[in-house]
């Protein structure tokens, strides 16, 4: 039966609403019968909570998975992806190797991380190795640069280990729980400045994994220089790139928001880099993400607000694309599907990996039509040799 | 033949007294030195066995870049007893033109400078020096108060001086015939017409591979784009000039471009000149310049707001300040209609001895002159080899898009050859849009001026600015602005007004690649 698709929202914003309209989907209250809800992040967990017992039927799409928030805290993030590389590693698969040294060949990609205040005494030890070392805190449950800072002394966190030495049992309010992690004080500058990547990834299934990258992502730069200097810790403007922090500086930009595409970052890698050197970073950003994904860790509140019009532009598009790919036709939603969109609906989606077309033969040359350029021979290296086992591995 | 000949000898003269002066001269006078301890060299036959020693050791092809170098920006043969002036600008209207053009500008450099109470020139307190050397890397944090300057001229006062050129010598005549030229321009110079086009750029032709188009994703890399690279890295293996310019033509692999331009442009990083560039940098910390404010305008009204280049802002200072003071860059006067500006030491007016150059590379900024930089801040991040090929981009191309010459790359023949396209090939958009006002040249003339930084993706920029390279001509602006129109000529026809066409036009980017429009417009014929 071909009806409207009947949509719900508990945000109100014209990226998404504009997107519904323009389907000629049909806008309904959440008591009454719905196939679409774009849920905040407080209803989904409402929703998905033991207690509500809320059950979705065959009909009915939601925009996050019900274990979202498992990815969306931090600490549970470093949990799952410490716990995806035992369980590698104990399966005896190829991508859990290690060098002499102890650290993992493929799956190393998150720097060294505590949980405070649970692992305080660990992250001491840890600490009084390398004690010139730099390490930033991220408060578990907060998103958008809010609450982060840097520090290089074990008294500026003093706070964290009192409640570890009282009584095992402590009150332990999650806002107060932090994760620490070794800060990386070279990063790549561009134009002398840090920055970072926001990059938009779709999950429409996650058994089998079928995730697509969006191909206009974008890097967000510090306003400030970047100095590792000491005296510079406090300044957020030169180490945090997000928005929400940038938007306060005195240099902030409203016309570029600070933002670059990633294509541009592509193209001055390239040009001052080299194609190789430039190919094989973005080949590993695309494995962290896949990895990640499989160790379950996407976050769950990614901004709508727009902060400039190119922005604008961009967020209604990828909303555009997403519902493209995960309603197609814009038929009724039905959970028995075999949800594999067309190539000519992802607009500008690519997918950065489906499991179904992994296990088939097609690993190979799908690996490839994503990269969308040549390989040339790549005999010699044994890092790739580990990628071709990974989309044939289930 | 006689003429041919001496003409030739001539011009060998010239390169060669041009070249005794540099530094490849004395590097080849060192090596041929150095080369009489080598078991090879014999007494006999010297001279056969230093030119062996040279083509071996890769030296003669520095030579023969050095040589093409030359012929590249070398005028053309004129006769011996010519004046100065004519290897500026032969036509006597234009040199009388823009000498008044460059009084204009000095009159309101000047009247901004008295109203300002700022001299031209100063010397910075040790103080200030100090404090400038320590944020010589982050000059964009800086905020002076620049609210009181403003750019000494914009393209569009320098297209209502174009428009006003006559030829004395040439009479239109009053009646419109169907030879009439519709366009603003009207002098009676000669451009290309699209066979002749063809012919120039005929590696632009639908049967060529073309970086831009044929390495798309749809197509199949070994179809093309894999042994246009392997052909790149040949070329750069040999170091050969003349061969990167006719390789360049068809566009350059992304990861080669760096390399093939700095090759073309005969720029290799010397220690001498990472020496030089400090020296330059140490003027711009001892003085300060009015036109370094006008700079800093640009920069913050043009790249710090556009989303491809805010990112190197910081740059942008330190090539530009540092090129104000180049004087090297005076030499390029020699070839260029314009002439620097002079100044006089305060109250010797006249007297030639106290005269100086202001600025010392005679270069006045304009709106938007930062345009020219930015994109070469995504090939190189090395200060000093980014100024280095810059400068010479600067003194081989860039002057005549700015300057008011009868060149065929000159501003004046684009503006041309651009309006003549456009009345021959499409005149009933043309006849519609200048019924509406809105001449096609106060659309594009922008374009042009800044061979259309800001106004293309950097990707495609610099595709277009290889083939600049490649022909080493400027006449393909001209065409990509003809075939725009020629692209959205249908949209352009329901215009109803210059702001309506306007807009369309500035969707801030034109996201088509360059190829093809110039393949629509070469298809017309």
């Amino acid at each position: 039966m071909a009806g409207k698709v009947k949509w719900v929202t508990d945000i109100e914003k014209s990226v998404l609403i504009n997107n519904f309209e323009k389907r000629g989907w049909v806008q309904v209250t959440e008591n009454e019968d719905w196939n679409f809800y774009w849920m905040s992040v407080q209803t989904i967990r409402n929703v998905f909570s033991v207690e509500t017992g809320y059950r979705l039927s065959d009909d009915q799409i939601v925009n996050h998975f019900p274990n979202h928030y498992e990815l969306t805290r931090k600490d549970l993030m470093v949990k799952n992806i410490k716990r995806y590389r035992k369980e590698l590693e104990k399966e005896g698969s190829p991508l859990a190797e290690k060098d002499e040294n102890g650290k993992y060949l493929y799956l190393d990609f998150v720097p060294v991380t505590y949980m405070l205040p649970a692992d305080y005494n660990l992250f001491v030890e840890e600490f009084r190795k390398s004690p010139s070392s730099t390490w930033i805190m991220k408060p578990c449950g907060k998103a958008q640069g809010k609450g982060i800072f840097l520090i290089n002394k074990l008294s500026q966190i003093k706070k964290w280990s009192r409640d570890s030495k009282t009584s095992s049992f402590v009150s332990q309010s999650n806002k107060e729980a932090y994760v620490i992690s070794l800060y990386i004080n070279n990063p790549l500058l561009i134009g002398g400045r840090k920055f970072d990547l926001r990059l938009y990834v779709l999950v429409s299934t996650y058994r089998p994994l079928r995730c697509y990258m969006y191909k206009l992502g974008f890097c967000r730069f510090c306003t400030v220089k970047y100095t590792p200097s000491t005296s510079e810790l406090d300044n957020m403007f030169v180490h945090l790139t997000n928005v929400a922090i940038q938007k306060h500086g005195d240099d902030y930009n409203h016309i570029h928001g600070g933002k670059w595409m990633v294509s541009n970052l592509r193209l001055y890698l390239e040009s001052t880099r080299g194609k190789e050197v430039t190919s094989k970073l973005f080949d590993e950003i695309h494995w962290i993400i896949v990895q990640s994904l499989k160790a379950v860790a996407v976050n769950a509140s990614p901004s709508l607000t727009s902060s400039t019009a190119n922005d604008r532009i961009l967020k209604y598009n990828l909303i555009n694309d997403t519902l493209n790919i995960v309603v197609p036709n814009g038929e009724i939603p039905d959970c028995k599907w075999n949800k594999s969109p067309p190539k000519e609906v992802l607009g500008n989606y690519e997918i950065l990996y489906d499991e179904e077309l992994a296990q088939g033969d097609g690993a190979d040359r799908e690996l490839r039509s994503r990269q969308g350029q040549s390989q040339g021979p790549r005999a010699g290296r044994s890092r790739d040799s580990g990628r071709t086992v990974l989309t044939t591995w289930k | 033949m006689l003429q041919e000949e001496s003409d030739l000898s001539l011009i060998i003269a010239q390169i060669v007294q041009k070249l005794k002066g540099s530094n490849l001269y004395s590097q080849l006078e060192r090596q041929a030195w150095a080369s009489l301890q080598r078991p090879e060299i014999k007494l006999e036959s010297l001279k056969e066995d230093i030119k062996e020693f040279f083509k071996i050791s890769g030296w003669e092809k520095k030579l023969q870049n050095a040589v093409y170098g030359e012929l590249s920006v070398f005028p053309l043969p004129s006769h011996p007893a010519a004046p100065p002036e004519h290897l500026k600008e032969p036509l006597v209207y234009m040199r009388k033109a823009q000498g008044s053009w460059e009084k204009r500008i000095l009159k309101s450099l000047n009247s901004m400078c008295t109203e300002l109470s700022i001299p031209l020139a100063r010397k910075r307190p040790v103080g200030e020096q100090k404090e400038l050397l320590n944020k010589w890397n982050e000059m964009g944090t800086d905020e002076p108060d620049l609210s009181l300057f403003r750019p000494v001229y914009a393209p569009k006062d320098f297209l209502e001086v174009l428009i006003n050129l006559r030829n004395p010598n040439y009479e239109n005549g009053d009646s419109l015939s169907f030879r009439t030229h519709l366009g603003l321009i009207q002098i009676p110079l000669k451009v290309k017409d699209i066979p002749e086009l063809k012919e120039c750029f005929v590696e632009l032709g639908l049967n060529t591979g073309q970086l831009g188009i044929d390495d798309s994703t749809q197509v199949p890399p070994e179809l093309f784009e894999n042994e246009h690279v392997r052909i790149g890295q040949k070329v750069l293996a040999e170091q050969d000039s003349a061969a990167a310019q006719q390789y360049i033509r068809q566009g350059s692999p992304t990861a080669l471009r760096a390399e093939l331009w700095a090759l073309i442009l005969n720029i290799s990083s010397e220690p001498e000149d990472v020496l030089y560039y400090e020296q330059l940098k140490t003027n711009v910390i001892q003085h300060d310049l009015l036109v370094d404010s006008l700079i800093y305008k640009d920069v913050k009204l043009t790249a710090s707001n556009d989303d491809y280049y805010f990112v190197f802002e910081d740059y942008l200072y330190q090539v530009l300040l540092c090129f104000s003071r180049d004087t090297s860059v005076l030499s390029h006067f020699a070839y260029n209609s314009a002439s620097p500006p002079k100044s006089y030491i305060r109250g010797k007016l006249g007297l030639e001895e106290y005269a100086v150059f202001y600025p010392p590379n005679g270069v006045i900024p304009f709106h938007g002159f930062s345009m020219y930089v930015a994109p070469l801040c995504f090939l190189y991040h090395e200060p000093s080899k980014l100024y280095q090929i810059f400068r010479e981009m600067y003194v081989r191309f860039f002057f005549r898009l700015h300057s008011i010459s009868s060149h065929p790359s000159g501003i004046v023949s684009l503006c041309l050859l651009f309006e003549t396209l456009l009345q021959t090939y499409l005149p009933q958009l043309f006849y519609h849009l200048r019924e509406i006002g809105a001449q096609p040249l106060r659309i594009s003339f922008k374009w042009m001026v800044r061979a259309f930084s800001g106004y293309l993706a950097t990707d495609q920029l610099l595709l277009l600015w290889d083939r600049i390279l490649g022909y080493n001509s400027l006449e393909i602006l001209a065409v990509l602005a003809a075939a725009v129109f020629a692209f959205r000529a249908v949209n352009l026809m329901e215009v109803t007004s210059l702001a309506a066409a306007e807009v369309m036009r500035n969707n801030r980017r034109i996201i088509i690649w360059c190829g093809i429009p110039v393949y629509t417009l070469l298809k017309l014929e």
